[in-house]
């Protein structure tokens, strides 16, 4: 689906969820918008060409798209700040990108290639770039939450002003990690931000169906923790609530829930269709009257931007990707004889297992070898 | 799907036994791998694959099976029964080329992977269509750890009771079979004096003891695998060859006086040429001359062979062995010396390997060093004739008329009247004889 | 018991434990232990007794009953450079923390391609008897030795003890320390003048023989040595027994050095021997040492039935020494 900048029906009849105004005082800078629609645009293609390519069997395993949630993903991530970490579910491409991960890593990754963000170890779901303070990119539903709090955790310990923004989806928020995860951040005043990117399902199941509560922001009640909701298909108002969220946090250590309302106009993964469980009208709606990139688009022409100026943010955006996929394909497979590299990472590792090899079995002294070697 | 049969490693070989796959079943293999150790009436051999491909094992470690019978398979399909009796296998995959000389009773002695067969061998004798997969007789129950040294002593794990549970043949009991044992009755002979082929005492240890009868208690000894060997080819060559014999006194005082400068000569460490060695040398020229005692009767043809190579009888531990000089007529005394020694040490250290007792066209056995001073030896078949050599003493000789003393040795050639008539026999001998009395013509 | 003093000392199991976590604490600020009661009310097994007072709430963290949720947390501390020790009070209870064990601490390095580390370390007691009943009596540390990405280590003594928690500590993979509930109280010599630390892969000869190697971890070596003087006194047979203080790696040179020695093999656990660290025992020096071996390897372990209340009943399921024995005469031939 290509971007719908130019179509002129941006009218905001679809449904709008109610926002819960922040409690803090902490105000945004405003956000720079044509930056803004630059990475959600790259996010957009990018994402495009990730379900191309995951279709051409190019990219293998599962590929979860952020295709409408742009500007949830890149409203939450402009407003960390520069010593903050993000932690995210698998749907990650777009959080990553958004971080400042290079496009071409990331392709690469998805390729599994050797130069990718994780030496093609982890594809998709296992992104990470420590340099960039994202870290992952989890495949384990809410298996980030209580990681998300330890790195909070830490940051305290070093007497670091820092603050975690951790997102998760909608489905995550029933697993006893969450529970566990927010409880510890509240008993030991941590200074995380759980994003939940409420987009409707969990997989293939609505919210509603399988939530007690469904209005997620209030559980966060439970842990005397703020909880509140904002439209995440407004970039700015997404930006605007996160960030006083992460302030908060980062200076009197509050812990807070932030329920991000989007929608992911694609599958759960490339692999579903996404029609089993909700009707074509839906997607239709929130599509046509609720892209954000189509919002943000219709607010910079309101502020003057010309078709030159957007076409040329988009072909930028495309060249990025291209060199993205160029990038990824010119790169080597890992070389099976690197197979045990990075299981270990203790130096002393090849010395501990140098005793095992006596009746291993089939293959294992191959590995004992490498990890022998890469000590 | 190349299949691997029981390789002909000797050209007395008739059957085989596995002794241990190197490889497990199902194992991918190549070309020129070790695969499987087999044991022959001579050695223990390991045998290569000649294709690359998975292997599946169909005789059982153990198996003996005749030449030619399917041992294995390599390739995709299922091992199939029925080998042919192939013989150009031994030809075209052994590892050793040459076939094993057959010596009259002779396995090398403590060698390496001297195996304990526990299979009765089925169809002695007779080369047929072996059928793939395991011959007759049980498994032996026995623990890996007792396997090993059974096998590395050279002991018959079938001659054992097994104390360990449901009658498994542990380590504690191989060690007693072997404390059991005692001392070999062979003398170890160096290089000098071999051992003719006597009855080998047998060394297996006392199995069921009888009542005791007027000739007092009999002990009951079964025979190893080697002394089976013996007997049947003992019983073969006698059986089979119309033989005749005939001997000469040889004057030794010329080859005294040559031996007696060559040690002056000698350097230090040099071997120096024994008279063995000399009547080795002698045997070899001559032969050269007399092509038919170089040859066998095989087949009803004569085959003649353009080599020269003496094997020579050594006696090692309770077996007889037969290391062959190879072009024995080309080789100066020196040589000769120098790789009858070698051998010697081989066989005494049990590392002599199937080649170097193969590929012989004539035999010599000396027991002079007992004071035996005349004897009959049992051709090696299929060779024309094997030369007997007794001890060298004085003896009261008449010269010119003269009673005189001189050294005189007697030499005896058992010859194969299919091959060998009276006269060449005679004339062949005596050439023996006239090279051993001008023994400076032995330098060529 | 006090802090590193010179000399030899006699002291118990947590004590040793305990020496280790203060001189780590003391060693490196990154260090802090995270658990159950480990703070105010000294530790259910009292081993981090007295930590508290010197070291204050932010190096010893009291955690609520939470044990997924701080063992992720353990995870991403480590992540970020620190170096948490967890205890799980009993590894009955870190089944609740799985996920963060197995997908997550040992995944880390690996599925983010070396990028980032995870330098954890979880200590819990495994072991049975004094009829804690079925849920409380586990000895799960095969299923974490299964794992690539992690590392088991399980001390028998208070040397050790001590020697391994240190080394796990400062190793920078994650690692589990399996203590053991019986051995808590057993006495030991540990050299306090030295720094003890003791490397991981390293199995130990606890006791030298000839004809029987019997091989176990933590309170099973301690019922292995009191067969072993049983089967020297009583049968003439001379068995050594082999301590093997790692699971993963596994020194499974010492041990084929001593069955090809022995030609005989008994492996012991506290835990169930089906899909145990027996079976994995066995199955390799079945293979390193199949020449030598003159009998079957056996196993014993907890009877296979989930741990019941009833005294005589738990007796009749632990590998109590009769049960070792008698395999061990089986294993013998005897």
């Amino acid at each position: 689906m290509a971007t719908t900048r130019r179509r002129s029906q941006a009218a905001r009849t679809g449904r709008r969820p109610e926002a819960v105004p922040p409690a803090g005082g902490h105000v945004a800078e405003p956000l720079d918008l044509r930056a803004a629609l630059r990475q959600m645009t790259l996010i957009r293609l990018f994402e495009q060409e990730s379900e191309r390519q995951y279709k051409r069997a190019r990219i293998g395993g599962y590929c979860h798209l952020a295709i409408g949630q742009e500007a949830a993903t890149v409203g939450a991530v402009a407003a960390m700040g520069p010593e903050d970490l993000l932690l995210s579910s698998y749907r990650s491409h777009g959080l990553a990108l958004a971080k400042g991960v290079p496009a071409t890593t990331v392709m690469a990754e998805l390729f599994g290639r050797q130069d990718g963000c994780a030496a093609g170890r982890g594809g998709s779901m296992h992104l990470l770039d420590p340099a960039h303070n994202y870290f992952g990119g989890w495949g384990i539903v809410a298996g980030q939450l209580p990681i998300a709090a330890g790195m909070a955790l830490a940051g305290v310990k070093e007497g670091k002003e820092l603050a975690v923004l951790c997102e998760l989806g909608d489905g995550a928020v029933n697993m006893g990690a969450w529970h566990e995860a927010l409880n510890l951040a509240a008993v030991w005043k941590l200074p995380v931000v759980f994003a939940v990117f409420n987009n409707g399902y969990g997989m293939g199941t609505s919210v509603e169906q399988s939530n007690a509560e469904p209005e997620i922001y209030k559980r966060a009640a439970a842990f005397r923790m703020p909880g509140e909701r904002v439209d995440g298909q407004d970039v700015e108002a997404t930006h605007q609530a996160t960030y006083a969220l992460l302030e908060r946090a980062r200076t009197e250590r509050q812990p807070a829930v932030l329920e991000v309302m989007t929608y992911r106009l694609r599958g759960h993964s490339v692999a579903d269709a996404g029609t089993a469980y909700r009707t074509k009208e839906e997607v239709a709606e929130w599509a046509e009257k609720r892209d954000p990139i189509a919002m943000v688009t219709e607010k910079l022409i309101a502020a003057g931007a010309t078709n030159e100026e957007l076409d040329e943010i988009e072909r930028d955006a495309q060249r990025e990707v291209d060199e993205a996929v160029a990038f990824a394909e010119a790169s080597p497979m890992p070389d099976p004889s690197t197979l045990a590299e990075f299981v270990y990472g203790d130096p002393d590792t090849g010395r501990q297992f140098s005793r095992m090899g006596p009746g291993s079995p089939a293959g294992e002294a191959a590995v004992l070898a490498q990890l022998e070697q890469a000590a | 799907m190349p299949e691997v049969v029981m390789p002909r490693l000797s050209d007395s070989m008739e059957e085989g036994t596995i002794l241990r796959w190197m490889v497990s079943d199902g194992d991918e293999v190549t070309r020129g791998q070790e695969i499987v150790e087999i044991e022959t009436d001579k050695a223990t051999m390991a045998y290569e694959a000649d294709a690359d491909g998975p292997l599946h094992i169909v005789a059982e470690e153990g198996a003996t099976l005749p030449i030619g019978a399917t041992i294995a398979t390599i390739g995709e399909a299922a091992p199939a029964g029925g080998g042919d009796g192939d013989g150009a296998s031994a030809g075209a995959a052994s590892p050793a080329a040459e076939p094993v000389a057959a010596a009259p009773a002779s396995a090398p002695a403590a060698a390496a992977e001297a195996p304990a067969a526990d299979r009765v061998p089925a169809g002695v004798g007779a080369a047929t269509n072996g059928a793939g997969g395991n011959g007759g007789g049980e498994r032996v129950k026995a623990s890996p750890i007792a396997r090993r040294l059974a096998r590395e002593n050279d002991l018959d794990l079938r001659q054992l009771t097994g104390s360990g549970p449901a009658g498994r043949i542990v380590k504690a009991d191989v060690m007693s079979a072997l404390e059991g044992r005692g001392a070999t009755a062979a003398p170890e002979a160096p290089a000098a004096a071999p051992v003719a082929p006597a009855p080998a005492a047998a060394a297996a240890p006392a199995a069921a003891e009888a009542p005791a009868t007027n000739k007092g208690e009999i002990t009951y000894e079964d025979l190893n695998r080697t002394q089976q060997v013996i007997a049947r080819r003992m019983a073969e060559s006698k059986a089979t060859v119309p033989e005749f014999t005939v001997s000469t006194d040889v004057d030794m005082e010329a080859a005294r006086e040559l031996r007696a400068q060559l040690k002056a000569a000698a350097a230090e460490g040099q071997p120096v040429p024994s008279f063995n060695d000399m009547v080795v040398k002698a045997s070899a020229l001559a032969l050269r001359e007399y092509p038919r005692a170089n040859g066998s009767y095989k087949d009803g043809r004569f085959e003649l062979h353009s080599r020269v190579n003496v094997g020579v009888a050594v006696a090692g531990d309770d077996a007889l062995i037969v290391p062959t000089v190879f072009d024995a007529d080309t080789r100066s005394l020196g040589d000769i010396a120098r790789t009858t020694r070698e051998l010697a040490a081989s066989v005494r250290e049990g590392t002599i390997r199937p080649p170097e007792l193969s590929g012989g066209t004539f035999t010599v056995s000396n027991l002079g060093m007992f004071g035996v001073t005349h004897f009959t030896a049992v051709i090696n078949v299929p060779q024309a004739a094997i030369l007997a050599v007794g001890a060298i003493e004085p003896r009261a000789v008449v010269r010119d008329g003269e009673l005189v003393a001189r050294h005189t040795m007697t030499i005896t050639l058992t010859c194969d009247h299919r091959i060998l008539y009276g006269a060449d026999a005679a004339q062949f001998l005596a050439r023996i004889r006239e090279l051993l009395e001008n023994p400076l013509q032995l330098a060529f | 018991m006090a802090t590193t003093e010179t000399g030899i000392e006699t002291m118990t199991y947590r004590e040793a434990l305990r020496l280790a976590l203060r001189e780590e604490l003391e060693r490196d600020p990154s260090v802090f232990l995270m658990g159950e009661e480990i703070g105010v009310f000294q530790g259910s097994y009292k081993v981090t007794a007295g930590l508290y007072d010197d070291f204050g709430p932010e190096r010893i963290m009291e955690t609520p009953i939470s044990e997924e949720g701080f063992v992720g947390a353990a995870v991403g501390a480590a992540m970020s450079g620190q170096r948490p020790v967890v205890e799980i009070m009993t590894i009955n209870f870190i089944l609740v923390a799985m996920d963060q064990v197995v997908n997550h601490a040992a995944k880390v390095r690996y599925m983010f391609g070396g990028k980032v580390g995870c330098p954890l370390v979880i200590r819990t007691p495994n072991g049975a008897g004094n009829q804690l009943t079925a849920q409380h009596s586990q000895s799960f540390e095969g299923w974490f030795a299964h794992v690539p990405g992690l590392k088991v280590v399980a001390p028998a003594t208070p040397a050790d003890a001590r020697g391994l928690l240190k080394s796990a500590i400062r190793d920078d993979d994650p690692v589990l320390v399996i203590e053991n509930l019986q051995l808590y109280k057993a006495k030991g010599e540990v050299d306090t003048s030295v720094d003890g630390a003791v490397e991981i892969g390293r199995a130990a000869i606890a006791r030298e023989g000839s004809d029987l190697t019997m091989v176990a971890h933590t309170f099973a070596v301690t019922r292995c040595l009191h067969v072993a003087e049983k089967l020297q006194a009583d049968h003439g047979i001379s068995a050594e027994v082999v301590d093997l203080r790692s699971l993963r790696p596994l020194d499974m040179e010492t041990v084929a050095a001593s069955v090809a020695k022995t030609n005989r093999a008994l492996c012991v656990e506290e835990g169930w021997a089906s899909y145990g660290v027996t079976a994995e025992v066995a199955s390799r020096i079945s293979l390193a040492c199949f020449d030598d071996l003159d009998a079957p390897v056996g196993r014993v372990g907890m009877a296979e039935v989930p741990m019941p209340y009833a005294k005589s009943l738990e007796d009749a399921a632990l590998p109590h020494e009769e049960k070792i024995l008698a395999a061990a005469l089986e294993v013998c031939g005897a």
